[in-house]
């Protein structure tokens, strides 16, 4: 994985200390003996700096314990072999002892130093070595697509760096779910100690198992938004446990783990919002060429029919009656080509609401402007709805579909030359808006089963298109969270009533 | 083609309703032309030089948006549309392009018709908008007092209002985006408080209207705007 450089080192690593002790022993004695034909041409101070270079020599390649021995050995060989009377322990000069006790001191010193400076540059390598596995770690993370490759990357990693097996849980809004079979360890988990992790947010170590199968550490895996899962590690048949500098390095995965498992949510979730806006598109698309389909001959026809009349006073009244026939019903027809159109994009999943903030009169007017002729030649329609009715929140061309087909309903319904009346008001924090006619109402039956669009058997006695209309009013204001009752008005009648949240309207600065 | 009839062209892959403006069209002596593909439109457009164009929006061969485009940037000439689409931000996309008027299909021929006269007035007209008074109904607009009465007496109308009012009168018949009357009377920063064309609109109308709530001038287009009506 990691090349070593250090090879002498390394080597040396290896020796035992009784190796090391014969070793230091060996390298002061040949010192020794290449020193001895020095003896008249040096002075003796130049051969203690000479030992000394050797103890120095020594403890930067033997460490501690031959900086030691060569320390001893090296003022043995010196007095022995060097300070007179040689080849005696016994000392003529008794400053010799300073000499003595100053190799000594220096050999202690010098081993100690470069001992720590061993393990010092240990460390550092096994931290050299980490980083750079993390690095390659991470690495392959970022490159990960899927969560099951995660997992294989963070078990892969455990077991070469740590020795321990590890298994990731992922959370959905702050609880984890064992029973998915992605959420599955390979080794028994402390359910508690998991929610404990998430809960807290903090690394959970229990020593008390960690020699048990059971996994003992538990990292939370916190990414910026939120907390993502949980990192459990079992130390089953690790000869030691995990120390503090192996615990922060799982630390510092589990963020890096974070991070990766909190980019494949995201990309998740914008793949799954790329797949919606491309059905609905295709929905649009198929919509929108029905709707061509339909309206194109339906147009052709009241064209047709309409031009008949047109300027060509050479036609005879029986035919002219028949293309006004055909008119009329095209225009039926149309009405209910929009409904169906309009029930196939209200029902197919959540079409979005255009809502704004719209004024009830204008969208009201606008319903009376749709149907036009057919509704205002044969009745009068009377909107009682004050200038300073709140504005109401709603898509104002389904709310105008609302309207006109009430309408339509309640000019069907009622006899020519009669009056409809469109009043609202507000009532417990609601707008109610009413639409009374002056038909003969609604029969009980009808009541009940006018919203059930699929219901063949109230339709059958019901009249035409009513069943279809009164469903689209109620889908659309469902839809805008509101409600719509029939009923009759005493005096005679039907009365339909819708019911809107009223809502916070934007303020409106008035002009000074 | 060097007779004094107005031209309209027909941009629309439907024959049957081809056949059917065609009959209409000529019925009110104009001359038409037809074209069913978006490529052959704008050499029709060149060659016809068209007093009017009435435009699909769904060609096969391309979008009716395209055709727009390409045939304002050298011609004035009024576009009706013609959408057979649900969707009102198409309507309102070929409005703020250079469209002047939309129809849905279905679509009755005495309505275009109507339509269409008013567009061809408009075009016709070469100092659109500079007419010192403006009268419709029972209400006389005078723009160079700034004075508007409704049977003779004199109204009191805000700033604002009377902004908006000059912005929708100022093309009668012609169809104003939201978008359009909220960025000349508010300015680009209310593009979104669309609201307050709703209120200002509804001041308008029980200031100008006999029934506010059934506008015979100032009609509501919905979801696109609005349209003045002489």
């Amino acid at each position: 994985m990691f090349p070593r450089i250090h090879t002498l080192s390394a080597s040396i690593e290896l020796l035992s200390t009784w190796q090391k002790i014969a070793l230091s022993v060996m390298v002061c004695s040949l010192s020794a003996t290449l020193m001895d034909p020095l003896i008249g041409h040096l002075d003796l101070a130049n051969i203690v700096m000479l030992f000394l270079l050797v103890v120095l020599f020594v403890s930067v390649t033997l460490g501690r314990v031959g900086a030691i021995v060569a320390a001893v050995v090296s003022v043995l060989l010196f007095d022995v072999l060097f300070v007179p009377p040689r080849f005696s322990l016994t000392v003529d000069n008794s400053q010799y002892l300073v000499t003595f006790a100053v190799m000594l001191i220096t050999g202690l010193i010098s081993g100690q130093m470069s001992a720590g400076l061993k393990d010092k540059e240990r460390q550092a390598l096994q931290r050299e070595i980490r980083t750079r596995a993390l690095y390659e770690t991470a690495s392959k993370l970022a490159g990960a697509i899927a969560v099951s490759q995660v997992k294989e990357i963070c078990e892969i990693f455990f077991q070469q760096e740590l020795a321990v097996s590890a298994a990731i849980l992922i959370s959905e809004d702050g609880m984890i779910d064992f029973d998915l079979p992605n959420n599955q360890a390979p080794f028994p988990l402390e359910r508690h100690l998991v929610d404990n992790a998430i809960r807290s947010g903090k690394t959970i170590n229990n020593e008390a198992i960690a020699s048990t199968r059971y996994a003992s550490i538990y990292v939370p895996l916190k990414a910026s938004a939120a907390i993502r899962g949980v990192l459990a590690l079992s130390q089953y048949g690790r000869a030691a446990q995990l120390n503090d500098d192996d615990l922060s390095l799982a630390q510092t995965l589990g963020a890096v783990l974070a991070i990766t498992i909190e980019r494949l949510h995201y990309v998740e979730v914008a793949s799954q919002a790329d797949l919606d806006r491309v059905s609905e598109r295709l929905r649009a698309t198929i919509l929108s060429a029905l709707s061509h389909d339909l309206k194109t001959p339906l147009t052709v026809i009241m064209g047709l029919a309409e031009s008949l009349g047109r300027g060509n006073t050479s036609i005879a009244e029986p035919i002219l009656s028949v293309s006004r026939d055909i008119y009329v019903n095209a225009l039926r027809l149309k009405t209910m080509v929009n409904n169906l159109l309009d029930i196939v994009r209200l029902e197919q999943g959540r079409m979005a609401l255009g809502l704004e903030w719209h004024s009830l009169e204008e969208v009201v007017g606008a319903g009376i402007q749709y149907l036009g002729q057919s509704l205002t030649a044969n009745h009068t329609v009377r909107v009682h709805i004050a200038p300073d009715f709140p504005l109401l929140e709603m898509d104002a061309i389904l709310m105008e579909r609302v309207f006109s087909n009430l309408l339509e309903n309640a000019a069907k319904f009622s006899p020519m030359g009669s009056a409809i009346m469109i009043e609202a008001s507000v009532q417990d924090g609601c707008a109610k808006i009413t639409i009374s006619d002056q038909g003969p109402g609604f029969l009980p039956a009808d009541r009940d089963t006018a919203f059930e669009r699929y219901n063949r058997g109230a339709l059958a006695h019901m009249q035409e298109g009513l069943g279809m209309g009164l469903s689209i009013c109620q889908m659309i204001i469902k839809a805008h969270g509101g409600d719509i009752h029939l009923g009759n008005r005493p005096e005679g009648g039907a009365c339909v009533q819708v019911v809107l949240k009223l809502g916070h309207a934007p303020q409106v600065l008035q002009e000074s | 083609m060097n007779s004094n009839k107005i031209r309209i062209l027909v941009v629309e892959d439907a024959l049957e309703i081809q056949r059917l403006l065609r009959s209409a069209f000529e019925g009110e002596d104009f001359e038409v032309q037809e074209s069913d593909s978006l490529a052959q439109a704008l050499s029709r457009a060149a060659t016809f030089h068209p007093d009017l164009i009435v435009l699909d929006l769904g060609l096969p061969d391309g979008d009716g948006l395209a055709f727009i485009d390409q045939f304002r940037t050298w011609s004035q000439a009024p576009i009706l549309i013609l959408s057979a689409r649900m969707n009102e931000a198409d309507k309102i996309t070929a409005l703020d392009r250079g469209a002047d008027d939309y129809l849905s299909k279905p679509f009755s021929i005495g309505e275009l018709l109507a339509r269409l006269r008013v567009q061809l007035r408009r075009g016709s007209k070469t100092d659109t908008g500079t007419s010192p008074r403006l009268e419709f109904g029972d209400v006389m607009i005078d723009f160079v007092q700034r004075v508007v009465t409704k049977s003779g007496k004199i109204l009191n109308i805000t700033p604002t209002e009377y902004r908006l009012l000059t912005a929708l009168t100022r093309f009668p018949g012609k169809m104003m985006t939201q978008s359009a009357l909220m960025k000349e009377v508010w300015g680009p920063h209310f593009k979104d408080s669309t609201h307050y064309l709703r209120i200002y609109v509804g001041h308008l109308r029980h200031k100008l209207e006999n029934d506010p709530s059934q506008p015979k001038h100032f009609i509501t287009e919905t979801g696109v705007g609005y349209r003045f009506v002489k």
